[in-house]
């Protein structure tokens, strides 16, 4: 486990069980660190919640954080540039998930924002109530971003791959 | 009919307050909502929107003051609304209002898609 903060370039990074209650306070503290307006302060945040909490509740590397509570294990890093944030997330996931993921990615990729808008409306709609997967909160990183997703799934053994997923938000 | 009050705790910011009346029907949510199980944390509110619209059958406002709320508590955001406008359907008296900060034009986008996914007005009341 490791944090970091520094002034330039890399504003923060994290690797390790993913759980709620340090999300909360890396967001908050996210807020109030990120020296820029509120818009952009504002979807930065929710881009950090979307996307930390898939890796916490997806990730297929789990850690037992208190007794019978279990998170997932994963990574973030944000990067301050001079234009722009760029956030990433990477985790361990099922083989079997690396295709719809990346279908997932690409469709989102190739949609404009009104289209976004009705996929996200069509995808909430159909979801399930108690389990609304990742995808919408993946069509909503794109709506808040504006820019495409760029995401990596890489082969590990024959159960497992590593997804890898950056989003950069302009400034 | 009981009311369901849940009071905002500072060392988790992830559940909103919520403040369900059922002497006058006001209902209100506020804050920010990303919990891990949101489905355990919203059903008994659903549950009691359809308790008082089966037992109390007066009307209903809805004060909406979320600031932020994830994906997940945003489907049952969607099943609350849902269940609103059958009851509108069916001759209940129910107005919404979301309260919102115009420094955050996602939210009115936010808002706009929840009217267009179920057909009910929300008043848009800008907060700050």
């Amino acid at each position: 486990m490791n944090i970091s903060s520094y002034q330039k370039e890399k504003v923060l990074s994290f690797h390790g069980p993913l759980t709620i209650n340090l999300l909360s306070f890396i967001g908050n503290y996210l807020k109030s660190v990120v020296n820029t307006d509120q818009v952009l302060s504002s979807r930065l945040y929710k881009i950090f919640i979307e996307l930390t909490q898939n890796v916490s509740y997806y990730s297929a590397e789990v850690k037992e954080v208190e007794r019978g509570i279990k998170s997932g294990v994963g990574w973030f890093l944000l990067n301050e540039y001079d234009e722009y944030f760029i956030f990433t997330t990477g985790n361990l996931i099922k083989k079997e998930d690396g295709f719809k993921l990346t279908r997932n990615c690409t469709e989102i990729n190739s949609l404009d924002e009104e289209d976004l808008r009705r996929l996200k409306r069509k995808t909430r709609g159909e979801a399930k109530i108690r389990d609304i997967g990742a995808h919408i909160g993946l069509i909503q990183t794109g709506l808040l971003s504006g820019n495409l997703l760029d995401f990596r799934i890489s082969e590990i053994n024959n159960k497992h791959s590593y997804f890898t997923i950056s989003v950069r938000l302009n400034k | 009919m009981e009311n369901i009050v849940i009071k905002e705790v500072q060392d988790s910011p992830y559940y909103p307050s919520i403040d369900f009346n059922a002497e006058n029907g006001v209902c209100e949510i506020a804050g920010e909502s990303y919990m891990e199980e949101t489905f355990k944390f919203y059903s008994p509110l659903l549950d009691w929107i359809n308790k008082y619209i089966k037992e109390v059958g007066r009307p209903l406002t809805f004060n909406f003051k979320l600031t932020y709320f994830n994906t997940n508590s945003s489907r049952l955001i969607l099943d609350m609304l849902d269940i609103i406008k059958k009851y509108q359907d069916e001759g209940g008296r129910v107005s919404v209002n979301w309260y919102y900060d115009p420094e955050d034009p996602d939210m009115v986008d936010e808002i706009q898609d929840f009217e267009l996914e179920t057909n009910v007005k929300i008043n848009l009341i800008k907060f700050k």
